[in-house]
């Protein structure tokens, strides 16, 4: 564990363009609240591989735009990306996976997830550009409401709406569980004001 | 108790009616089952009492404890105190079992939880339905067994203390030996609260061997067209619903 690295992505109200050569195992966290921006993630080592935990409080019109490029062979990278989108705006996703020839025995996954809390115009475009067949790659994408399902659990024991929704949203929106909340506090006082 | 007088319900978005004038009195610390084959409204019941968001009242009233709850929301309703255990309970990532149960507890009570109690009684209950503490802190019902899903129910009962139960066909799901450890919980909760009354959803007499009813109900096309004591059930066992 000592050879992972760990890069944090805290930003508020503001346009970014990044760009990481990953050249050993990494995971990067990114918590933003109304931002866009555009990240490149290069797999330039052999052997590593990048997990990129994406959760994004949305309030106007913002994109996200990951590409993956896999440069080398036996790389793997999880990118999950979150967003809700709170008022009536459009959140953007567009995630592209690209293996080129060459860079065989590489695995690209990618989970993406849009909530709208009101009518916003959200869209996921999730592309996987894979020129390589020994690979392995998926997707799968979803925009919508909080489910029906899960608030009527919640409602069914007593939990009210407010109570119910702030449940789903934390679980929604801090999708992992090896981060140290305090470095995320902004955020999570984010998720209570939705 | 709950009394559910002349009934009329339908899937929403549809025309199909399921429950047609369906009545039903359940006093305080009764037990009553309701039978039926596949497809007669069993769970639509239950799914009326709680209001679930799929199903639409078309016509009569859900009396508890003798006030009208028609217009209540699904949580206002089970502050009042009705607990429904679910037939296929949901699996939400994210949310822990504990953080989950400590805000039910806390919206039932209207106060603040206080931790080292509440994971005490966690706990102590999880320990007598036979659950690992640990699941105490996994995602509500993920990865769960069907049997460690119906135990988890039976937990979060424990700890709200409902003064109705519904149990959605509660030995779906469960092997010989969960069935009984459940049922001995449920047993063990309804004899420490002799007011409290169940309402028992059911395709087999098995459960009733278990938890005995006082009265059980044959439904039929979302009519109740039977009602006796525990050998009706008996009899269903022997002669299936087709003579009925």
């Amino acid at each position: 564990m000592n050879d992972l690295n760990i890069i944090y992505i805290l930003e508020k109200n503001s346009k970014l363009d990044l760009n990481y050569d990953i050249d050993k195992n990494t995971i990067i966290y990114n918590y933003s609240v109304n931002t866009s921006l555009n990240i490149n993630i290069n797999l330039v080592c052999e052997g590593v591989f990048v997990k990129y935990y994406c959760n994004v409080i949305n309030y106007d019109n913002n994109i996200h735009h990951v590409i993956v490029k896999h440069l080398v062979s036996n790389t793997c990278s999880y990118i999950y990306c979150h967003g809700v989108n709170v008022d009536n705006n459009s959140l953007l996703f567009y995630i592209d996976g690209v293996i080129p020839k060459g860079s065989n025995k590489s695995t690209n996954y990618q989970d993406s997830q849009i909530i709208n809390i009101k009518f916003g115009k959200s869209k996921i475009y999730p592309n996987l550009l894979i020129d390589e067949f020994d690979t392995s790659s998926s997707h799968s994408a979803y925009i919508g409401k909080l489910k029906d399902e899960y608030m009527f659990y919640l409602n069914s024991v007593g939990i009210n709406n407010k109570d119910a929704k702030h449940l789903l949203l934390y679980a929604f929106l801090n999708n992992t569980d090896s981060i140290d909340n305090d470095k995320i506090d902004f955020f999570l006082e984010e998720i209570d004001r939705i | 108790m709950l009394e559910l007088k002349k009934i009329n319900a339908k899937v929403k978005d549809s025309d199909k009616q399921i429950l047609n004038n369906l009545s039903l009195k359940i006093n305080d610390g009764q037990i009553h089952a309701i039978m039926g084959p596949n497809g007669t409204g069993k769970t639509t019941i239950a799914n009326v009492i709680m209001n679930h968001y799929n199903y639409e009242l078309i016509s009569g009233n859900i009396l508890f404890d003798n006030k009208n709850i028609n217009n209540l929301s699904t949580d206002e309703r089970a502050r009042l105190g009705i607990f429904l255990c679910n037939q296929a309970p949901t699996e939400i990532e994210g949310v822990s079992n504990s953080e989950f149960l400590r805000t039910a507890l806390s919206s039932k009570t209207g106060r603040k939880v206080n931790l080292y109690t509440f994971i005490k009684d966690m706990e102590e209950n999880m320990k007598s339905l036979g659950l690992d503490s640990s699941m105490m802190h996994r995602s509500l019902n993920v990865g769960f067994s069907g049997g460690e899903k119906k135990k988890n129910e039976i937990l979060q009962l424990k700890i709200l203390k409902p003064k109705f139960i519904i149990l959605d066909e509660l030995d779906s799901g469960l092997d010989v030996d969960s069935l009984k450890i459940v049922c001995r919980n449920i047993n063990e909760y309804k004899n420490e609260n002799s007011n409290c009354s169940i309402l028992i959803i059911t395709h087999h007499p098995k459960i009733l061997e278990y938890i005995k009813p006082d009265v059980v109900h044959i439904l039929d096309n979302g009519m109740i067209v039977k009602s006796g004591d525990l050998s009706l059930a008996y009899k269903i066992e022997e002669e299936g619903y087709k003579n009925e």
